[in-house]
C-alpha cells in the first residue's frame, strides 16, 4: 500500500513540478495542436501518394501522439530534477528509487492516453474516420499500452540524463526516429529489414498495429497478440530504465558528477 | 552600408553562436536526414520514384523552416534567459536590425538541411541530382533564405510579448509544411486553405525550388517570395517597435 502511495502521489507531485508543458498555452500548443497538425499532414500526404487509406494514418498518428508527452515527460522526470538542483534530494530518499521513478511514468502515460484519444477524436471529426463503437474499449487499451510503453521508453532515455549532460538531443532524435521506424506513417513492408527489426523493439509499433486492427473492426482477439507485444516492450524498457538509473546513479556518486550540468 | 554591415555581422555572430550549441548542431544534423528518409520511403511506397528528387528537396526545405521556426521562437526567449534582451533593445539601432540577424542566421544554418537531404538522397538512395535549372535553383535557395528569415522576423516580433513563445512556435511546423506544399501539393488541400497558402513566403519559396528542380517558371515565384518576405519584414519591424514600447512601458521586457 505504501509503495502504491509512493508511486501515485510521488508521480503526481513530480508531474506537476517537472513537466514544463503543464501551462495551458504550452499544453494546448505542443500537446494538442501539434499532434493534430501532424496527423493532418500525413493523412493528406498519404491521400496524395495513395500509400494507404485515411484510417492507416489517423490511427497510427493518434497512437504516436502519446509519444511527445511520454518521451519528453520521461526525460523531464529525471533531467529536470538535475536542472532544478533537486536530484540529490531524490537520490537521498530511503525508499526504492526504482519505485519512485516508475511511479513518475504513470501520470505521463495517463497524459499520453488523453492526448492520443484527443488526436483520434480530431481524426474522426476533421477527416471523417468511422470507428465501430464496439472497438472503443479495445482502442483505449491499445492507446494505454502504447502510452505506458512510451513512458518507460522516455524514462530509459531520461536515465541517460544522469550520465550525459545534454539528454535533450537524445530524446529529440528518438522522437524523430519513432516517426520513421514504428511504421506509423510508412507501411512496414516498405521499409528495409533492419528498420523493421529496430521498429519491433520500439514502443508504439505494436500498439499502432493493434489499434489499426481494432479500428478496422477485427476485434480484440485479433489485436491481442500485438497488444501483448507492446506491453512486453514496455516492460522491457521499465527494466532497462531501472537498470540504467541504478548504474548511472552509482557512477555519478562515485565521480561526484551528480549535479554537473 | 552600415546597415548592411550590422545585418551581416549580426547574422554571422548568431550563426557562430548556434554552432557552439551541441543541441542545435546535433538536431540540425540528424532531423533533416530522418525526414528525408521518411519522405523517400513514403514516395517509394506510393509508387512515385520519379518524384524522389522533389521529395528530397521538399524534405530539405522542411528542415530549413523547422530551423527558422525554432530559431524565431527561441530568438527572443533565449536572449531573455541569457539576460541580454534588454541590452540588445537598448542599442541605438532600430530593433529590427538587431533581431533580423537572429532569425536570418537560422535560415542560413537551416540551409544545411537542404544540402544534406540532397546528398543523403544521392549517396544512400542513389537519387540523381538532375536539376532542371541549376542556376535558378541557387537563386531560389537564396530567395528562400531571405524570405524565410524575414518571415521569421515577423514571428519573432510577436514573441516579444509572450513568455512562452515556444507554445506558439512548437505546433507551427506541420501547418506551414502542409500549407506551403513542401511535400503535399496544395491542390489536394481543402479550397479554403488556398488564400492562406498564397500569402505565405514559404509557399512561393517551395514552389520556386520545386520549379527549379523539375522545370517551370522559377523567377516569378522567386519574386513573389521576396515580395512577401519584404511585407513580413515591414510588418515585423512595425510590430517589433510597437511591442517593444509596450513591453518597456509594462516593464515586462526581461520577464521570462
Amino acid at each position: 500500500m505504501r509503495t502504491l502511495r509512493l508511486m501515485g502521489i510521488g508521480g503526481a507531485l513530480a508531474y506537476r513540478a517537472l513537466f514544463n508543458w503543464t501551462t495551458p498555452a504550452m499544453y494546448t500548443g505542443t500537446l494538442l495542436a501539434g499532434p493534430t497538425f501532424q496527423l493532418l499532414f500525413f493523412a493528406y500526404l498519404g491521400r496524395q501518394l495513395q500509400v494507404a487509406d485515411d484510417r492507416f494514418f489517423i490511427v497510427g498518428n493518434a497512437v504516436l501522439a502519446a509519444s511527445t508527452a511520454c518521451v519528453f515527460g520521461g526525460t523531464m522526470a529525471v533531467a529536470n530534477e538535475r536542472r532544478y538542483g533537486t536530484l540529490g534530494h531524490v537520490l537521498l530518499s530511503p525508499r526504492s528509487r526504482t519505485v519512485v521513478f516508475w511511479g513518475r511514468v504513470l501520470p505521463y502515460a495517463g497524459n499520453g492516453l488523453l492526448i492520443a484519444a484527443f488526436t483520434l477524436l480530431m481524426g474522426v471529426l476533421l477527416l471523417g474516420l468511422r470507428i465501430p463503437v464496439t472497438a472503443l474499449p479495445g482502442l483505449a487499451l491499445a492507446l494505454a499500452a502504447g502510452s505506458l510503453a512510451c513512458g518507460f521508453f522516455g524514462l530509459a532515455l531520461g536515465a541517460l540524463g544522469l550520465r550525459f549532460r545534454d539528454v535533450w538531443v537524445v530524446s529529440n532524435v528518438s522522437a524523430a526516429l519513432l516517426l520513421l521506424l514504428t511504421g506509423v506513417n510508412v507501411p512496414r513492408d516498405g521499409l528495409p529489414d533492419w528498420m523493421i527489426t529496430v521498429g519491433q523493439l520500439l514502443p508504439i509499433t505494436h500498439a499502432a498495429e493493434a489499434a489499426r486492427l481494432l479500428a478496422a473492426g477485427r476485434g480484440l482477439e485479433a489485436a491481442a497478440p500485438a497488444l501483448g507485444r507492446e506491453l512486453l516492450v514496455g516492460a522491457g524498457y521499465a527494466v532497462l530504465a531501472a537498470l540504467l538509473l541504478k548504474v548511472f546513479e552509482a557512477e555519478s556518486r562515485r565521480r561526484a558528477s551528480l549535479e554537473t550540468l | 552600408m552600415r546597415t548592411l554591415r550590422t545585418l551581416l555581422i549580426g547574422t554571422l555572430l548568431r550563426a557562430k553562436h548556434l554552432s557552439r550549441s551541441p543541441f542545435e548542431v546535433a538536431l540540425a544534423l540528424v532531423i533533416p536526414l530522418v525526414q528525408a528518409t521518411l519522405a523517400v520511403y513514403l514516395f517509394r511506397a506510393g509508387d512515385e520514384p520519379h518524384r524522389l528528387l522533389e521529395a528530397a528537396v521538399g524534405a530539405g526545405l522542411m528542415g530549413v523552416w523547422a530551423s527558422v521556426l525554432t530559431g524565431s521562437g527561441g530568438a527572443i526567449q533565449h536572449q531573455r534567459f541569457e539576460g541580454t534582451l534588454e541590452i540588445i533593445m537598448l542599442t541605438p539601432r532600430h530593433p529590427v536590425l538587431v533581431v533580423l540577424p537572429l532569425t536570418a542566421a537560422t535560415a542560413v544554418t537551416g540551409c544545411y538541411a537542404l544540402v544534406a537531404t540532397l546528398l543523403w538522397g544521392r549517396i544512400v538512395y542513389g537519387i540523381p541530382i538532375d536539376l532542371a535549372h541549376p542556376l535558378a535553383f541557387g537563386a531560389a535557395t537564396l530567395a528562400c533564405i531571405a524570405g524565410l528569415g524575414m518571415f521569421g522576423l515577423l514571428l519573432a516580433s510577436t514573441f516579444v510579448l509572450m513568455r512562452n513563445a515556444n507554445a506558439l512556435a512548437n505546433p507551427l511546423d506541420y501547418p506551414i509544411w502542409l500549407l506551403s506544399g513542401m511535400l503535399v501539393p496544395i491542390s489536394v488541400l481543402p479550397a479554403w486553405t488556398a488564400p492562406i497558402a498564397a500569402v505565405l513566403p514559404t509557399t512561393w519559396g517551395a514552389r520556386a525550388l520545386r520549379e527549379a528542380t523539375v522545370g517551370g517558371p522559377v523567377w516569378p515565384s522567386i519574386g513573389i517570395c521576396l515580395a512577401l518576405g519584404t511585407v513580413c519584414l515591414v510588418l515585423g519591424a512595425v510590430l517589433l517597435k510597437s511591442f517593444e514600447r509596450r513591453a518597456r512601458a509594462a516593464a515586462t521586457l526581461a520577464l521570462a
